[in-house]
Parts: C-alpha cells; structure tokens; sequence
C-alpha cells in the first residue's frame, strides 16, 4: 500500500436552493484500495460523485487528482484523466453490440486514403483481449439488449477499466447481480486493486462493506462523518455512525390514534415478479403508518397498487371492511384514498397550467352547475381556500405551478389531494427535494390532517422522519414485509437491520 | 426563477397570452396601408372568411388534438373522402355520370354519411393511438394513406360533380351579408370554447397533455379521453369535407390537398404548443386568420404564388421557434 493519495476531496461545498447538499466535505482516496462510501438515502453520496464528475459544479472546494489540482467540467473529462464510473442504473445503448457499446465514443479509425472508416476489427480483438483480460466470456458482437442485466452490468464494469482507469467510482453495482455474480465482480475488484487501482465503492449492502473494502467514508445530511479503516469498524459501529445520535425534536406532538382498522391489505402480491409479494397490513383511523426500506424494496410499487396505479396477482384490499378493488386511481379516489407521487414533475405537477388547475383536477366532478358546466367562481375560491390554509406562497391563483418552489408546489399537491376529501392519504416521499423550512411545514400538515382523523401512509427514505412522524413503521426488503416497529420499538439500528435482512 | 413581482408577472402573462392575436391586427394593419384600405373593405372580409372557413374546421380539430400532445396527419385526405362521399349522395338525377345515376338520395343523407365517415375516421385514430399504443404520428400517417385510397376506390377516381343546388347552397348562402361559412365557423368555434373552457372534460385535455402521468394519477381515463378527442376532431373534419364539397360544387382527389398541413400550421401559429397542455379557441382561429391574411394579402399584392410558399414555410418555423422558447420547460 502507498501513502501518498491518488484523489482528494476538499472541503467541497454544494448548495441548492434552500438546500446545503454538501457542508464542506473531503476525503482521501489511495491507489490500491477500496474504499466504501456509506450513508443513508440523500446523505450526499451521489452529490459528491456528481461534484467529482462536473456532472454538478460545487460551490467551493477543490479536487487534487495524482497531486496535482484538477478541475474537471464533465464526465468526460474525468473520463480521460482516468476516473471512470459506473453507475447504479445501466446507461448503454441496447441496440448496438457490445463491442460499439463499450468504444462509444472513441471508436478506433482506420485511413483509407484520405477516408476515415470505423475499424470493427480492432475493436472486436481490443474488446475481446479485454474480456479475456478480466475473465469475462461475452461476444464482442452480441447485441447489447439481448444480455441479461447483470451480463450488461458487466460489460459497463469492463467499458469503466478500458479507459485505463485509476479510479473507478462504483454506485451500488451489485443492485442488479445475483451472489454469484457478485462474487465474480469481488474477483474483478481484487484484481483492479492489485493493479493498483483505487476503487470508490458506494453500497448500502453491510457484508460487501465488510468483505471487500480497505477503508469506510461515511456521510451523513451532506457532511463527511469521518474515514475509518474498516477492520476497525463493525456492523453495529458503521450502522450508528450512518444514521447519527442527534435526533432533535423538530416533530409536532403525535396523539394516539384509534382502533378502528380503515384499510386492511391482506397477501397482496404485485403482477410483477420482480417487485412486493405477500404483503399484510392494517391501517387505523389517525393513524400515521411509516413504510421504510432501502432503495429497491418496492415500497412505491406497493402504495401505487393499492392506488390502483400497478396491477396485483392475488391478494386482497378491505376498505373499512369491505374489499375493493381499485383498478385505477379513479376507483381508489371514489373510495376516498389519495396518493402524493414520488416524482413530483414526473406524475405530479401539469407544469404549464395554473395553480387552481394544478389543485382542482381530480375533484372537477363536484364543481358543475345546473348546465353541466365548470363553476369557474367556485373553483376558484375553494381551490385558494385550501391552499391559504396550508399556506402556499404564490403570487396569485392563475400563476403557472412550474414557477413556484418546490415545498410549494409540494403544497399545491397536497391541497389537489385535500380538496377530494380523502380519509387515506398515502404520501410517497413528501419532503424529498424541498427546502428545510418547507419540510417542516409539511409535517405539521401531516399532523394536522392526523389530528382530523385521516389516515396517513407515509413513505420515507429518511429514517429520522420515520421515526419521528409514525404511529408504527413497517419496514421492506426486496419486495417483503420484514417487519413492523411500534413507535417505541422503532429505532434507526432496528429499521436498518430490517430493512436489510435479505442482504 | 419569476413570480417575485406580481404585477410583471400579469403583465408578462397578458401579453404573451395575445402575442397572436397583436400579430395579426399588426398584419392586418400593414396590409390595409399597403392596399390603401382596399383590403378593409367587406368584399375583401368576406371573401377572406369564406376562403378560410373551411380550414377553420380543420384547425379546431387538429388544435384539440395539439392540447392533448397528438398530432393527426390525416386531415386532408379524410376531408377529401368525406367530401367525396357526401357529394356522391348529392348529384343531381339528370346526370348521367353521376356516381349512382338516377337515384333520387334524400337531401340529408350527404350531411350523414359525411359526418359518419369523418367520426369513423377519427374513432379509428384515437383506438390506435389511445389503446394501441401507437405514436400519433405514425398512426394517423397510417390512416392518411388508408383515407387516400378509400377515396380513388370510391369514386374510381373521378371527379364527383354535378351536386344538387339546395347542397351547393349549404355553403355558398348567405344570411343577409354574412356568408352562411361564417354562421358555421362561429358556432363550431363557441361549442369547442365552451368544451375547452367551461367543462371537465376540457380540463381534462389540458391536464393530459400538461402530464399524461400525472393525469393518470389524478383518476382521469386518459385513454378513453384521447378516444373522444379524436372523434371529435373526426367530426369537425366531417363538417370541413361536407362544406368543402358544397362550396366547390364538386369532389375530387385533389379536394383539400395538403390541409393538414395549412391546419396545423394555423394553430401553431395560433399558440397551440406542441408541448401539449397549451391552447384556446382564440388563438387556434386567430391562427386560422393571420395564416389567411398572409395569403390573401400576398396575392393582393401579386406576389408569385411560388414565393408565397416559401414566405409560410418560415412564418411557421418562426411560429414554432418562439413557442419552443415559450414552452421551454423550466428545471
């Protein structure tokens, strides 16, 4: 092992609106080495990584690479100095065959006269020396498409060593491969590392920490909680370190809720293989229920089936006491559920339409007059009403919603949902991407609509909100129920280690 | 990021809601100083309406189908179809080349079978697109071809002539001064304002088109929603074939040639954004005017009608040039 550090991080800083993503953060990277790069969901991993990349230009902080400042503006430019990445979700084009895929972009060329012709035949025996290089067994020449996840998984790890690297950043590259496959990257890695390759490894996986890595970076809410050799750590010391100690009491005060069961889920199993089977649950009336789990659980796959969103193979949904079934969210909105999306632009905001449009859509039903028209009046003024008392700041009603802040248009969402008068509100991610004080404002709404008897079903990737917001949190791991905490037992260690039993 | 100051915000709003509508007085203005008030005059109204008339039916449907993010390719021959059809069902009974010679048809059944066949039309682009899932483009460039065909079939490619006077009068009456064109034009106009601006369903389409998902999850049938779009439009285009066919006196398989192209020319020029979600009435008739201007006003002027072409070629890269930086979405 070498002393001297092939990569470092100095105090970078990134800000976003409202936002600090990343407090001065650094770290030192050596040649040879893996090291882990731990924290939870929003931590500030990938910031870091997208700051290192010039995918994101950081507000302060300066990045040394072989000793020597340097300041990349792209991806590619990192590419080419050799620190190459290969990212948690695939990014090749499954058209063309794995040889173009893995050149892309700096194909080899051969000169005929004056004429410049892609030479295939270098690229098959370059890709074919390297596959051998790595013990990988892919034809040059299979289109890229008709590889399993994990085969194309792999030829992104050979495309990563290929440009020579000396550091590659790997996110979460075990998401898709089955153990043995797993093991085949170990072998992979092992090699790199004698090669004097430093590997940066992102994970939430515990064994892989502890089997493979020389040293643990861990993050947390955008600030580098230390470097620590791993064999000075165990499971339970890095599990403190990543979730933190101070828990300060920004949560409004919970009230009891009742016995009385408003939505029964029994067995539900998603028509997709892949994603939540054999699922039981109950939910009561002023009840918040968290749903926790690690990125991958299908925590949002389970709530969008129960909105009707994803179909279900078999199982049951009892709506205070009688089954429905709700074949799209039309029928779940009837029944009076509501769901806040995850992805806010995705399937949330109609960016171009004003925010009494944004707010009314779903409940146009009960605004017609006698002539089977829009009361445009009435609309109007409930549509503000409910967004007064959730005190969204806009300039006026007829603003486009795409020019308001996030937490606001967060606000304008819920105040859509509210104006449906549902009596479960399942929420996905409510705070994720808002300001600090927005955040805060919405858990009192949640509290608030709580303390009216609703029924909440809050999904969250912070555990600190978790704890601090449910009744009771139940926790997902690859698609299965592993578990349900009450609010006393509910700790960030035991939702942690629930959440990854099948790891 | 806006919205800090209100009052700029209105008036940035304000005036990018009528940019069209300012376009178009401007045009009109220029036009009548260049012809020293000649084209102000009511033959020069007149004979403007009814020249764009029929496009204006044209340009609704294709407009609402805009909204919803769709875009239909089959406007020209489906109007040349239902033209063809209708004025088969009214040839006069003396004519021996008539289609079917002889037969006495009753005065409403051209009006039928040419609104049917353009609803049919569309019913059969919205399933394909809404349940079969296939891209509005390629779908509707599908049935252009299939209406094409249907039409040289039909009439074995000629020219259907010969129609009876009440049809012809359809068109080309007048009440009073205002040409019978115009009546029509204003009440196809109110009925997809009020549809766009007073009711659910309108909503509805702005909301599918705004975010398909996010209507989706908002409990709209986004499906059968792009179904009914497509059928009406089918039926506006039933309305211009009908029109097209008793203003002319005739059919044939150059009958509204290239009118998809003129109406989805207008509408963007009218501020219907090919984003989708964005569009009123207004703008898509104002469309339908300022396109309309330019062409009678270029012709006043005598300018060759080979230019002409090229002039609305880049008025209407221009149109959708300033509506993609409109419309560009803000991260």
């Amino acid at each position: 092992m070498n002393d001297v550090n092939i990569l470092e991080l100095r105090n970078i800083t990134k800000l976003f609106p409202g936002v600090k993503a990343l407090d001065s953060v650094s770290m030192q990277v050596r040649p040879g080495t893996v090291h882990a790069l731990m924290g939870e969901n929003g931590a500030g991993k990938s910031t870091l990584m997208r700051c290192l990349f010039g995918i994101y230009k950081m507000d302060e902080g300066e990045i040394f690479f072989k000793g020597n400042k340097a300041v990349f503006n792209s991806a590619k430019d990192a590419l080419e100095s050799g620190i190459s990445m290969i990212h948690q979700e695939l990014m090749n084009v499954p058209d063309r065959c794995v040889k173009e895929n893995i050149w892309l972009g700096r194909e080899p060329f051969k000169m005929r006269g004056f004429l410049k012709f892609l030479d295939h035949k270098k690229m098959y025996d370059d890709t074919l020396s390297l596959m051998r290089r790595l013990e990988m067994d892919i034809d040059p020449n299979r289109r890229m498409g008709d590889l399993s996840i994990s085969l194309q998984q792999t030829c992104e790890i050979a495309r990563a060593v290929s440009y020579n690297a000396s550091i590659v950043v790997m996110d979460e590259p075990t998401s898709s491969l089955s153990d043995n496959e797993a093991a085949h990257l170990f072998r992979i890695i092992e090699d790199l590392k004698r090669r004097g390759i430093a590997i940066i490894y992102i994970t939430h996986r515990m064994n892989e920490v502890f089997k493979i890595s020389d040293t643990v970076s861990v993050m947390r809410d955008g600030k580098m909680v230390g470097t620590f050799r791993t064999a000075d750590l165990n499971e339970e010391k890095l599990i403190r370190l990543m979730v933190g100690r101070d828990n300060a009491n920004i949560f409004p005060y919970m009230t009891p809720c009742s016995d009385e069961v408003v939505l029964k889920v029994e067995g539900l199993t998603s028509d997709d293989p892949r994603s939540f089977r054999n699922v039981s649950f109950e939910l009561h009336k002023g009840e918040i229920l968290g749903i926790g789990g690690l990125v991958g659980a299908q925590r949002t796959e389970l709530v969008e089936a129960i909105f009707g969103l994803r179909g279900i193979t078999s199982g049951s949904i009892f709506h205070r006491g009688l089954e429905v079934r709700n074949a799209n969210p039309r029928k779940a909105i009837g029944h009076g559920i509501a769901l806040l999306t995850e992805d806010r632009r995705g399937s949330g905001i109609f960016p171009l339409l004003s925010i009494t449009t944004n707010t009314s859509v779903p409940s146009l039903k009960s605004f017609r007059n006698k002539l089977g028209l829009l009361d445009h009046g009435e609309i109007r003024k409930v549509s503000e009403r409910i967004n007064q008392s959730l005190k969204t700041k806009t300039p006026t009603m007829e603003t486009l919603i795409q020019d308001l802040s996030g937490g606001n248009q967060q606000k304008v969402l819920i105040s859509r949902w509210l104006m449906t008068e549902p009596d479960i509100f399942i929420m996905d991610e409510p705070t994720r991407g808002i300001d600090v004080g927005a955040k805060f404002e919405i858990y009192t709404i949640i509290a608030e609509l709580m303390k009216q008897g609703k029924s909440i079903i809050l999904v969250s990737s912070e555990m600190t909100e978790l704890i601090g917001m449910s009744h009771r949190v139940m926790v997902l791991c690859d698609g299965r129920h592993t578990g349900t905490l009450s609010r006393t037992e509910a700790t960030q260690e035991r939702i942690m280690r629930l959440a990854a039993l099948f790891n | 990021m806006s919205g800090k100051n209100p009052a700029l915000d209105q008036a940035r709003t304000i005036l990018s809601r009528y940019t069209n509508l300012v376009t178009f007085i401007v045009l009109a203005t220029v036009l009548s100083i260049l012809t020293k008030g000649a084209s102000l005059g009511w033959d020069s109204v007149q004979n403007l309406v009814i020249a764009e008339s029929v496009r204006a039916f044209a340009a609704l449907g294709v407009g609402i189908i805009i909204i919803t993010r769709g875009i239909d390719l089959s406007i020209g021959f489906v109007v040349c179809l239902v033209a063809s059809v209708s004025a088969s069902f009214a040839q006069t009974t003396d004519y021996s080349a008539a289609l079917y010679p002889g037969v006495d048809f009753p005065s409403y059944l051209p009006i039928v079978a040419g609104l049917a066949t353009g609803a049919a039309f569309g019913l059969f682009n919205g399933v394909l697109i809404a349940y079969g899932k296939l891209p509005p483009f390629i779908a509707t460039l599908g049935t252009m071809s299939i209406a094409k065909g249907l039409q040289l079939i039909y009439t074995r490619a000629n020219v259907i002539g010969s129609l009876k006077a009440p049809f012809k009068n359809i068109a080309q009456g007048s009440v009073g001064p205002v040409p019978n064109l115009a009546v029509y034009v204003f009440i196809a106009s109110f009925i997809v304002w009020i549809v766009l601006r007073h009711t659910r369903q309108g909503t509805h389409l702005y909301a599918i088109g705004g975010n398909p998902q996010a209507a989706r999850v908002s409990g709209i049938n986004v499906e059968f929603e792009l179904v009914k779009v497509y059928t009406y439009a089918g039926i506006l285009y039933g309305v211009a074939g009908v029109l097209q066919a008793s203003r002319l006196g005739l059919a044939n398989a150059l009958t509204a040639n290239g009118m998809e192209l003129d109406a989805i020319a207008a509408v963007t020029v009218g501020g219907v954004s090919q984003t989708g979600g964005v569009g009123t009435m207004g703008g898509m008739i104002v469309g339908v005017l300022t396109l309309g201007i330019i062409n009678y006003g270029m012709t006043y002027l005598g300018v060759d009608s080979y230019f002409q072409l090229l002039v609305k070629g880049f008025i209407i890269l221009v149109a959708v040039f300033a509506d993609m930086k409109k419309y560009k979405r803000r991260a």
